[in-house]
């Protein structure tokens, strides 16, 4: 990804090079004087010693074209160079002190930005009379603002991060803070500005120029040509396509080499589409015969990303199961692909994740079990809200801010046919969360509400269709511990009330997994490492990495917790054998060897791990 | 008794929700009146939830943050009175971690610049022996001095908040705050920090605030815990005490309510409603909205933080003590 990125700058950083390589090279080049009139030859075209002509004066319009990139570059960099040392400064100061020195840097410059650019480059230029001087004056004082506000925005949000305080705390002087954190830290978007400001500089100088009051003839420059050549417009129409072809190729040079750096310089990349249904199936091979499921039935699931040395298998050989009426927790710490197992249960994996062998089968409310994983989207589309629903970690984030709380509910029911009396369901559902009174909830907007009571809503539009299966990501992640023990209590009073409703309950907090679960499945690197019921799991874990986790949980009179050493293998980096050996008190040589597999090791209860049984 | 190394008196913080282009908006109390003590060697737990005032407690005695009133004493300076020169030259003597390890490292400078930076601004050491100072700390916090050269993306979570502990130690500071410092970790990570801290805090006599909301790390760290609710302290005393048996109606709920992998139910009978905001606290006792024990009493008027009847090592701010303690 970031190598392509960086790819794409050759070209336009090419073309750069060179136009500015030939402005810079103009005096050492062998080219005509670019000022010595050649009357008798006025408006020729074409020769072999004027390759592009002559102008109404006889000129070589070659030599003057080049000689013009001179003056126009040197004139547009002078400024935008200016106006990004200026505006950055006033930027910087105002982001980081804000209130007066805020108004005085910032607000002043923006009051500039009022004035149309053009006429505010008109009035400097009349005051102090046409000249290259006065231009990059005059244009750095129009380009100043654009960067102030750049360099204020990115200071403003940078000073708030941890490191810069941290900097204070140090006791660094604010001298040192500025030049050496944030300034590095607000470089890309200024160096973007840089490049776009160098464009349009460029264009407003020829402007001035054909308006006669930039570069003073008989100096070259390719807004004087286009002035010059306009009056001659019939006899040679060619004389004014060179300068236009210059300026307008520049400006497009210069302005994909910015659109080019900015996606070089984000450290996320492109984003990219989603891939349709038939790049979905294309990847998996058929499956010879389901297993008939409970309620959900998860085999085998492996999903792969892409990595710069081929495919990576952030989760491998996942396999799950659920009986109508049970709650599932799904235990790992991050990056062990708790979400995307989660995801690719509901069908809604990220556009990079593919899924490449399983299946996943789930009961539907018609008794029919289907395979999720090679389901065309219209059919997932129409589980998704009715068989399946989820609720998710941040409910600020899943809640439009725009739409009332009772508008967003409706919607989930209107989604899936119900037409009828949908306002008294939405207030009966608001009650059945417990928010208090569901009337006026209904009409609120989502930031009248406070995180637990947002959760509550989200958990109302996600059983309003009465699901078989609940799947919650770390829905508890986000909210205060009293808040997270009423909605623990919610999910579990609401599991009760939808008879036969499964949850799969996905959280990094082994506590919550005591707290709420029948059954534990256990994932430590991609893959489920041990799965059973909770209470069998927590009190007697049959792997090491499980047996780990509870040791290290902070509780209990230990004097010292017993950790885990080192950290989860990177996915490109994955250890062979077992994949926790490198963590492992237990380890053996044949454990980095030997991968092993899912085995049971009691009724309805597995473990993945060689030694399982010295763990009994 | 010592006299105690930071001592926070009717610490008080009010924010201002910027209201319009004049107006300052209604003034939001993030901390009213808290007093804190702090001894050489000794760890204090602020817990509570989120809107508190922890963090704001925890950047008001570094002064990273001007009270609105009380004050700070740091020994017997004030840090509110001293010289800005003289508080830069504090500063090396107080330091912070803080929660979030992918933010409060500079991701544009190698680690090893970064935990030299304290050395560098307080002139501690020069050239080479920087170098010396630096492969120290990494050691010391577990990580390999080899990698001084490295930028912080290629460390892990965990290993990144070691190297903010490292920047933390290089100055030889007697006092640090750390907020939060585990709860952006793994379970598995979080449990070396808290090694870390609690072996780091018995070589080197580190005086510790430790800002969590997570109850279980607090009693594993803690020799005295401050319990906060909307900006004031509810209840304070030795972590041990605290955690077998919590006073305050508050703590009890909040202790209750922490899940626990050795006894189910502590959803059984949450507390009910939320925090109220900072901008509208309940009149009276702060807690009274969800209090179980609250009375009409409890409106008229803030309980003050007094002794616990019976027990001379612990404070509540309950107008019910007397009943709670008999
Ligand atoms: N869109 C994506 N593109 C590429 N890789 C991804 C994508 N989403 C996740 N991954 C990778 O897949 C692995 C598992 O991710 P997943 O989000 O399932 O972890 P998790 O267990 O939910 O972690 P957390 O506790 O941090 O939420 C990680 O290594 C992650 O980097
Ligand atoms: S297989 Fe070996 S390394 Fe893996 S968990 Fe079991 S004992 Fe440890
Ligand atoms: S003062 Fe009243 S409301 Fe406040 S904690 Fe005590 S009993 Fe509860
Ligand atoms: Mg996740």
């Amino acid at each position: 990804m970031r190598r392509a990125a960086y790819r794409g700058l050759i070209l336009p950083g090419v073309l750069a090079a060179i136009i500015v390589l030939l402005a810079i090279a103009a005096p050492i080049m062998p080219l005509i004087d670019p000022v010595r009139q050649d009357i008798a030859h006025r408006l020729t075209g074409p020769s072999a010693q004027h390759w592009l002509g002559q102008d109404e004066y006889g000129r070589d319009v070659l030599s003057r074209i080049i000689w013009g990139a001179r003056v126009s570059l040197s004139v547009a960099f002078s400024a935008a160079a200016a106006a990004a040392l200026i505006g950055t400064l006033l930027g910087i100061l105002g982001g980081y002190f804000r209130g007066v020195v805020e108004l005085l840097t910032v607000r002043a410059a923006e009051i500039v930005l009022c004035f149309p650019p053009l006429l505010l480059a008109l009035l400097v230029v009349t005051l102090l009379g046409p000249g290259a001087g006065t231009l990059i004056f005059s244009l750095s004082i129009l380009f100043a603002p654009g960067f102030a506000r750049v360099a204020y925005a990115e200071t403003l949000s940078t000073r708030a991060l941890d490191y810069v305080t941290a900097q204070h705390a140090l006791g660094a002087r604010t001298r040192r803070i500025l030049a050496l954190t944030v300034l590095p830290n607000i470089a890309t978007p200024l160096i973007v500005q840089f490049s776009l400001t160098v464009a349009a500089a460029m264009l407003l100088e020829s402007g001035l120029s054909f308006l006669g009051l930039g570069v003073v003839p008989p100096a070259p420059s390719w807004g004087l040509m286009i002035r010059g050549a306009r009056g001659a417009m019939e006899q040679a129409p060619l004389l004014l396509f060179w300068p236009c072809l210059a300026l307008t190729g520049t400006v497009l040079v210069l302005n994909l080499l910015c659109d080019r750096l900015r996606d070089a310089l984000d450290p996320r990349g492109r984003a990219m589409g989603r891939p349709g249904f038939l790049g979905r199936v294309f990847a998996l091979p058929p499956v010879p015969s389901p297993p008939a499921p409970g309620l959900l039935s998860v085999q085998g699931l492996t999903l792969q990303v892409p990595g710069p040395n081929g495919p990576i298998e952030v989760v491998r050989g996942v396999s799950l199961s659920l009986a109508p009426g049970e709650t599932l927790a799904i235990v790992g710490e991050s990056g062990s692909g708790k979400t995307l197992t989660g995801l690719a249960v509901m069908g809604l994996l990220p556009a990079a994740v593919t899924p490449v062998a399983g299946s996943i089968m789930l009961t539907g409310q018609d008794g029919m079990p289907r395979d999720l994983l090679r389901l065309p989207e219209p059919e997932l589309r129409a589980l998704r809200g009715r068989d399946m629903a989820m609720i998710f970690q941040d409910p600020s984030s899943s809640l439009n801010p725009l739409l009332r709380i009772g508008t967003q509910v409706a919607e989930s029911l209107r989604a899936h046919g119900t037409h009828d009396g949908v306002h008294d369901r939405v207030v009966a559902l608001l009650r059945q969360v417990g928010l208090p009174d569901p009337e006026r909830a209904a009409m609120a907007y989502p930031h009248e509400l406070s995180g637990g009571q947002r959760q509550r809503v989200m958990i109302a539009a996600a059983i309003a269709n009465h699901p078989r299966l609940l799947l919650a990501d770390e829905p508890t992640t986000a909210l205060d511990v009293t808040v997270q023990a009423q909605i623990l209590a919610l999910l579990q009073a609401l599991k009760e009330a939808e008879g036969g409703m499964g949850m799969v309950f996905v959280t990094h907090n082994l506590a919550v997994v005591a707290e709420i679960a029948d059954r534990v499945a256990v994932m430590y690197a991609g893959e489920v490492v041990e799965e059973g019921p909770a209470d069998e799991v927590l009190a007697a874990p049959r792997h090491p990495y499980t047996a780990a986790l509870i040791a290290s949980t902070p509780e209990g009179e230990a004097e010292r917790l017993s950790a885990i050493p080192g950290a989860v293998p990177q996915p490109w980096a994955m250890p062979p054998g077992c994949r926790f050996a490198p963590r492992c008190a237990m380890a053996q040589p044949a454990c980095t060897v030997t991968a092993p597999a899912l085995e049971e090791v009691a009724p309805r209860r597995a473990a993945r791990c060689l030694r399982w049984r010295e763990l009994a | 008794m010592t006299a105690p190394l930071v001592r926070g008196e009717g610490l008080t913080r009010a924010f201002h929700r910027r209201g319009g282009l004049f107006g300052r908006g209604v003034p939001m109390m993030a901390l009213r009146g808290v007093d804190i003590e702090l001894h050489r060697g000794e760890a204090v737990g602020v817990v509570g939830e989120s809107g508190c005032g922890k963090s704001t407690l925890g950047r008001l005695l570094l002064r990273l943050m001007t009270p609105t009133s009380g004050r700070v004493m740091f020994e017997d300076r004030d840090l509110a009175t001293i010289s800005a020169a003289e508080l830069r030259a504090l500063r090396r003597r107080m330091q912070m971690v803080f929660q979030d390890p992918y933010g409060s490292l500079d991701p544009r400078r190698v680690i090893g610049a970064q935990i030299a930076d304290g050395m560098v601004i307080h002139g501690l050491a020069q050239g080479t022996t920087v170098q010396d100072r630096v492969a120290a700390l990494l050691r010391q916090v577990g990580l390999d001095p080899g990698h001084a050269q490295r930028l912080p993306h290629e460390f892990s979570g965990g290993q990144r908040q070691r190297i903010a502990v490292a920047r933390a130690l290089a100055t030889q500071p007697d006092f640090i705050v750390a907020d939060e410092p585990v709860s952006a970790l793994d379970v598995s990570i979080q449990a070396q920090v808290v090694n870390l801290l609690a072996d780091l805090r018995g070589e080197l006599g580190l005086a510790l605030v430790f800002i969590s909301h997570d109850l279980h790390v607090v009693r594993h760290l803690c020799d005295r815990v401050v319990v906060m609710y909307l900006g004031l302290v509810m209840e304070e005393g030795p972590a041990a005490e605290i955690f077998r048996a919590p006073a305050h109606p508050y703590a009890r709920a909040l202790l209750a309510a922490t899940p626990s992998l050795r006894h189910r139910g502590a959803a059984a009978s949450p507390l009910a409603g939320e925090v109220p905001s900072i901008a509208k606290p309940p009149s009276g006792c702060v807690f009274r909205t969800r209090c179980p024990m609250a009375q009409p009493a409890c409106a008229q008027s803030v309980p003050a933080l007094r002794l616990l009847p019976g027990d001379a090592t612990r404070r509540i701010a309950c107008h019910r003590a007397e009943e709670i303690a008999a």
